[in-house]
């Protein structure tokens, strides 16, 4: 079943020149990551797993190894392919939002429709209709700073479903939300995964925020240190 | 990223920091102003010395023969004509399709004396010049107008005098009983010798010079006996002659074909064709002036746009993270840059062309005070200057943007997320 899995890592390395000194981020790291998973990546900070992220969502070049995405490698891929992966098949979400602050709600959800030199009503159809999604329907109007902070990561998450990616990477998504409006965002995106079927992967130094997700890896010194699967029967019941 | 969604997040961009992008393209708009008003006034103050040309009559050529050199040996002696315009020249060039008159002109003047008196009346007599403006007129002065008679002889024996001579020769005080009376040149050579020719007055002009005209075949007869050469037409020929041609077209054609004849030529057009270079020298001085200050508001936009690449780090890393290009970075930040200069180009304009409203009202206003009957609109804006002030201040932003457009792209989108 290897076309179930849509990322694969092979033997992943990233070194860091930092001054006279190098870095090993990423010190060989073997991950798959099947379609329509949640997955979290803990650590404590250095051990590699923003740099993997990084690396997943084609920001980043490996200095050895490979990064498989269905069948598009991506270290060897030329900087336009990259580009269009970003654009097309990604949707990110930060930590701190990250909202064009001149941009109407609608307007931030349809930034990558807009960069795909989608149309404009067409673009606003999409992104109300994300809007309604995250529970903002009433909010597309409105600038980022007229919105909370969950209200804005809610606008980012739409932002991030507008190209209907395959793949979503989320560093720290609530790193910047009190605990119960993150609790609101996680489990926006807890379900997103599995009523829209796209994979997940978060970046998350908070064992709450980790515990949403389908698996937990936990990552140490760049290299992957070990996999725990989450039990979660209660969720079982309500797919059964 | 379509055209119209770049133009417009381009404009979002700028009008977040309103002071700031005023300020900025204030900086080219003093720039296109000073060209625009520079440059329109070069060209309106051309245009109306290119009307005062046409009315002269641009089409008006002045041929003249061309004379051998003169070395120490010949300085003080008459120059030698390599090329004579001679009766023969003057026939052939009347024989040339679209020429309206060829008027041959004589020129007594040059060191002869020559006196006007009442035939017999030794005790009054005037030194006189012998007019030439033939068909020349002076645009600052108003043309010579005949009080009776004519103001050119129409044939041999006939002359026309000013009313300052028929005054001050006693010829009568009404001018119309003058024509029909008869008067003498006496030529005095330096050898002693004099000679007495007879004219009937046929005109009186206002001229209040002691003015004559003469037909050029009797001007020749008074050259001939000064110079004691009977054949000096066939020798000399005529000192010039005045070519009317049908249109200024057939008269630009006429001179560098005459030139190539060996005649020296003289255009109002060549005179006009060398106001020109010098308008265009002081055009290019002129324009320089508002060149430099767009040079200076080009570092301004610089400027600008690399504060803007600072405050807007994160933003450039988030849209580069969600799929912009470098080249759609690139494209907005020299969008941004050229929106700049475009806007200080179309205020430019429009306080240059305001400007030049007011001033020209001022200019008329003087030159009606001071009584200088000149009408007309010295700021003239040609839609090329249009043209050019606006591209030029679209070129001027879009240059000050590459740099910081170029550097905005490059940025690398994980430094630039990570930028507080």
């Amino acid at each position: 079943m290897t076309n179930s899995m849509l990322i694969r890592t092979v033997n992943l390395h990233r070194q860091y020149q930092m001054g006279k000194t190098v870095v090993n981020a990423l010190a060989g790291v073997d991950l798959q990551i099947r379609r329509g998973e949640f997955v979290a990546l803990v650590g404590p900070s250095g051990s590699g797993k923003s740099t993997l992220l990084n690396l997943i969502g084609g920001l980043d070049r490996p200095s050895q190894g490979e990064i498989w995405l269905d069948d598009l490698e991506l270290g060897r891929a030329s900087d336009k392919k990259l580009v269009a992966f970003r654009r097309d098949r990604v949707g990110f979400i930060f930590q701190s939002f990250n909202l064009l602050p001149t941009n109407r709600a609608w307007e931030n959800v349809a930034l990558p429709l807009m960069l795909a030199g989608a149309r404009r009503v067409e673009r606003q159809a999409r992104a109300e209709l994300l809007l309604d999604q995250v529970g903002l329907g009433d909010r597309a109007d409105h600038r980022p700073a007229e919105l909370s902070g969950g209200q804005q990561q809610r606008v980012a998450i739409a932002r991030a479903l507008a190209n209907k990616p395959v793949l979503i990477l989320a560093d720290e998504p609530t790193g910047n939300l009190d605990s119960k409006t993150g609790r609101e965002v996680l489990t926006l995106l807890q379900n997103l995964v599995h009523d829209e079927n796209v994979t997940l992967l978060m970046v998350t130094h908070d064992a709450t925020a980790a515990s949403y997700a389908d698996r937990i890896v936990h990552m140490r010194d760049g290299l992957l240190d070990r996999i725990e699967i989450v039990e979660r029967p209660e969720l079982v019941e309500t797919t059964a | 990223m379509n055209m119209k969604d770049l133009l417009r997040t381009a404009f979002s961009n700028l009008t977040r920091r309103k002071v700031r992008t005023s300020l900025t393209s204030l900086g080219v708009t003093v720039g296109i102003f000073t060209i625009v008003v520079m440059l329109s006034l070069g060209v309106g103050v051309q245009r109306e010395i290119q009307k005062q040309f046409d009315a002269i009559g641009l089409e008006n050529v002045v041929v003249r023969p061309r004379d051998a050199e003169r070395n120490d040996a010949t300085r003080y002696l008459r120059p030698q004509r390599l090329t004579a315009i001679s009766p023969e020249k003057i026939a052939e060039w009347r024989a040339l399709p679209n020429i309206v008159s060829v008027t041959p002109v004589v020129d007594v003047n040059e060191s002869i004396s020559k006196r006007l008196r009442q035939p017999g009346d030794d005790a009054r007599s005037e030194a006189i010049n012998v007019d030439i403006g033939v068909g020349i007129t002076n645009p600052f002065e108003a043309p010579p107008q005949p009080l009776a008679g004519v103001l050119q002889p129409a044939g041999n024996g006939q002359i026309v005098i000013s009313q300052r001579l028929v005054s001050s020769l006693d010829l009568g005080s009404d001018m119309a009983t003058v024509l029909g009376k008869p008067v003498q040149i006496v030529l005095e050579s330096p050898r002693g010798e004099s000679q007495t020719f007879d004219y009937t007055v046929v005109g009186v002009s206002n001229s209040e010079d002691r003015l004559v005209a003469l037909t050029a075949e009797d001007s020749i007869a008074l050259k001939a006996w000064w110079f004691n050469d009977p054949d000096l037409l066939k020798t000399e020929g005529y000192d010039f002659a005045l070519i009317k041609a049908k249109d200024l077209t057939v008269a630009r054609s006429l001179v560098p074909q005459l030139r190539e004849q060996g005649f020296r030529v003289q255009s109002l057009e060549t005179v006009l064709d060398l106001a020109s270079k010098v308008f265009l020298v002081i055009n290019i001085m002129l324009g320089s002036v508002g060149g430099l200050a767009l040079f200076v508001a080009s570092i301004g936009i610089m400027n600008t746009m690399v504060m803007a690449i600072y405050e807007r780090t994160r933003e450039i890393g988030t849209m580069k993270a969600i799929g912009a290009s470098r080249s759609n970075i690139r494209t907005l930040f020299m969008a941004e840059a050229g929106m700049i200069g475009l806007f200080g180009g179309v205020v430019g304009l429009l306080l240059g062309w305001l400007s030049g409203i007011g001033l020209n009202m001022v200019a008329l206003k003087y030159l009606e005070d001071n009584e200088v009957p000149l009408q007309g609109n010295f700021f003239v804006i040609p839609p090329w200057l249009i043209l050019l002030a606006l591209g030029f201040g679209l070129l001027v932003g879009i240059v000050a943007g590459l740099y910081p457009a170029a550097r905005a792209a490059r940025l690398d989108p994980i430094t630039a997320l990570r930028h507080e």
